[in-house]
């Protein structure tokens, strides 16, 4: 595991480990959402993966949806560490996620070097090597955003609560 | 015949004719896709086989740098003229090779048994 288990606070806010920014209040979950600030060890990935689909089946999104949210949160989170911090495993990550009634917004702070994903053009060949990590967050999601920070990067996701699922 | 493995994630691996037949298990994320790359190039370099099994009945998860081990082992055995068998689809698994376009690439196998045939 890495040097630090993702912490889960849904009543206060909680500075990254590392000297990064606090976020701005826009970024912050509300009371009720998950809040989990962990470091980009990819050693991190399952404990914060299995939060969020946690997270969603609690808010009724259902099974597959869940799953989807778990890889695509797990898909961004590795780009973080291996495009925005280079491969360093000791920079902080944000991961919070809010649900409105009828969508759970996940959004994941890095601060990295600000390199926009959104640009990369998708990948033709499935098997070329890299890119499918964005190929699942475009596929899976109703909504990714990449929006540049001054000092990094903010990525939001929405994943609506399938029509199925609002009777449950 | 049976082979030695070092990584929890490949707990058994044997060679079956010209086939290298590997069983992984756990859910495999960026956390150890690493360990399990290497290992697989190992056992690769060592059986040198035609076709390799990947058994992946106790996989519930794998994140796209697992699968890219897996395409990285299907590429390699291109170049001999072999091909990739995958056994035993978990969902998860599933739709995950399904999202990256990659059904028609390996060859998916209910089983070792139809994979072996």
């Amino acid at each position: 595991m890495g040097q630090r288990k993702p912490s889960r606070d849904t009543s206060r806010p909680a500075e990254p480990r590392h000297a990064a920014p606090r976020p701005a209040p826009a970024h912050a979950a509300p009371r009720g959402g998950l809040r989990l600030n962990v470091t980009s060890d990819p050693a991190n990935l399952a404990d914060v993966r299995h939060a969020l689909e946690g997270f969603c089946l609690q808010n009724g999104l259902g099974q597959e949806a869940a799953a989807d949210v778990g890889l695509c949160v797990n898909e961004a989170m590795a780009n973080v560490t291996r495009h925005a911090y280079g491969g360093a495993t000791d920079r902080p990550v944000l991961v919070t996620a809010h649900f409105d009634g009828s969508a759970v917004t996940i959004q994941v702070r890095d601060w990295g070097n600000g390199v926009n994903p959104a640009g990369v053009e998708p990948k033709q060949d499935p098997t070329a090597p890299g890119g499918l990590g964005l190929v699942c967050l475009r596929r899976l999601l109703d909504e990714c955003v990449y929006t540049p920070q001054p000092d990094g990067m903010l990525l939001t996701m929405r994943k609506r609560r399938p029509a199925a699922c609002k009777t449950a | 015949m049976d082979l030695k493995t070092i990584s929890p994630l490949i707990p058994a691996a044997r060679k079956v004719g010209d086939a290298l037949v590997l069983a992984l298990r756990g859910e495999i994320d960026l956390n150890s896709s690493p360990e399990l790359r290497s290992e697989v190039l190992a056992l690769m370099a060592k059986s040198t086989p035609k076709r390799i099994v990947f058994n992946l009945a106790g996989v519930p998860y794998m994140d796209s740098s697992a699968l890219a081990v897996l395409v990285e082992a299907m590429q390699k055995m291109r170049k001999v003229g072999g091909k990739v068998h995958l056994t035993n689809l978990q969902p998860r698994v599933q739709g995950l090779i399904e999202i990256a376009r990659l059904g028609t690439i390996f060859v998916i196998a209910k089983d070792e048994a139809e994979a072996l045939k």
